[in-house]
């Protein structure tokens, strides 16, 4: 918790986004329960009042802070692939990009850590079934420049699925932040499948 | 004194509190009173106490899942063909396990916690299951001979595991899809074409 203003340039982004960015770090540092909409306006830089003129309560803002971390990290991975040579280092870079979005991210290790019940529901069962199917959804943009939009899904739906298991879930046997153990883990074991099915319906790179 | 028998007793007399009374509810005087070993040796073979008993119970009884898989499924011909069918079957019988249900249903939290951060253990215990499935294929030449299989299983364990919890899209009843994600995502690797 800081009294210090924020920089100027954090000062200029608008004010929801803000208040968005700084329950994200009220949450990487005190969990979810103990953020109170009292410490995200302290760490926005703004009063209780003006907080409350942009969000109903903590709840909405945590939902909107959801919504622009999935969105955000989305991005970063479609992006990731789409500037890939090969269909293979798309795979690995989205992979590569995947687990280092989810490792180094602060408020997430934090739940996982110290509030799993927050965060775990959203992964198993039936939420989960919800989540791979969203999450390949997304990503399956990273993969249109090889694969049709059928064969992209699938494999993104793969990639979430080996993201979930392996960088989620502790005592992982390989780490997938790291770029060489990933490519020799997917050549070996994930791509042959994943360019199996897809290589029939598969396009030259545009 | 707690003899040889002591701890399987006390993981079935867990299971059936479990059933009985969901997994808050249960307590360890509860678990000695329906396994008949007293509290001071489940306090020893579990030090953990009600935490580590909850845990080694729901480890048990997944045991006991892939025990009862593995006789239903003991002929298959092959890997692939023994993953083709248990993929439906474990499925179906997820759906209809009614403790794992019933406890979903009202601690959710607790279950999750059990089948996700703490799902090595279980991993663990489907990849041994499956190492000599594998090593059955490479000396039929099935599989690849220059491939560490272990990982293989592991990665298979992992991806099964993920499929039966939450199949998401794939439809595990359809068996086409099932040969599908068989033959191309789960041993794509691996099979020699």
């Amino acid at each position: 918790m800081t009294l210090i203003a924020a920089p100027p340039s954090v000062t200029a982004l608008p004010t929801d986004v803000r208040l968005r960015d700084a329950a994200l770090a009220c949450i990487g540092r005190f969990g979810l329960a103990k953020t109170t909409v009292d410490d995200i306006a302290r760490e926005a830089g703004c009063s209780r009042a003006t907080l409350y003129r942009y969000f109903d309560g903590k709840p909405a803002i945590v939902r909107a802070m959801l919504v622009a971390e999935r969105d955000r990290i989305i991005d970063a991975l479609v992006d990731a692939g789409r500037a890939a040579p090969t269909f293979a280092d798309a795979v690995v870079e989205v992979v590569v990009a995947g687990a280092r979005e989810l490792r180094a991210h602060e408020a997430l290790q934090f739940l996982l850590a110290h509030e799993p019940e927050a965060v775990l529901g959203h992964l198993a069962f039936g939420p989960g079934d919800r989540l791979l199917t969203a999450v390949g959804d997304a990503i399956a943009p990273a993969f249109d420049r090889w694969l049709s939009p059928a064969a992209a899904t699938r494999a993104g739906d793969w990639l979430a699925r080996l993201v979930r298991s392996y960088v989620l879930m502790p005592h992982p046997p390989v780490d997938f932040t790291d770029p060489i153990a990933a490519r020799a883990f997917l050549r070996q074991l994930v791509l042959p499948g994943l360019s199996s099915l897809g290589l029939a319906e598969s396009r030259e790179p545009s | 004194m707690a003899g040889d028998d002591a701890r399987p007793r006390v993981l079935r007399g867990a299971y059936e509190c479990i059933a009985r009374e969901g997994m808050a509810k249960t307590t360890v005087d509860d678990v000695a009173a329906a396994s008949g070993v007293s509290r001071a040796s489940i306090y020893r073979l579990f030090p953990g106490g009600k935490d580590e008993l909850l845990r080694e119970t729901v480890g048990w009884e997944m045991d006991r899942f892939f025990l009862h898989l593995g006789e239903e499924l003991g002929d298959a011909a092959d890997f692939p063909e023994f993953l083709e069918r248990a993929l439906p079957l474990a499925r179906r019988e997820l759906l209809e396990h009614a403790v794992l249900q019933k406890v979903l249903e009202t601690e959710p939290d607790r279950l999750n916690a059990l089948i996700t951060v703490q799902q090595h253990r279980v991993i663990g215990a489907i990849a041994a299951y499956f190492l000599p499935l594998l090593e059955r294929d490479r000396d039929a030449g099935l599989v690849a001979a220059d491939v560490d299989l272990a990982p293989v299983a592991e990665y298979v364990a992992r991806l099964c595991l993920s499929l039966i919890a939450s199949p998401g899209r794939h439809d595990l009843g359809d068996p086409a899809e099932v040969r599908r994600l068989v033959r191309g995502e789960l041993l794509g690797g691996v099979l020699v074409v």
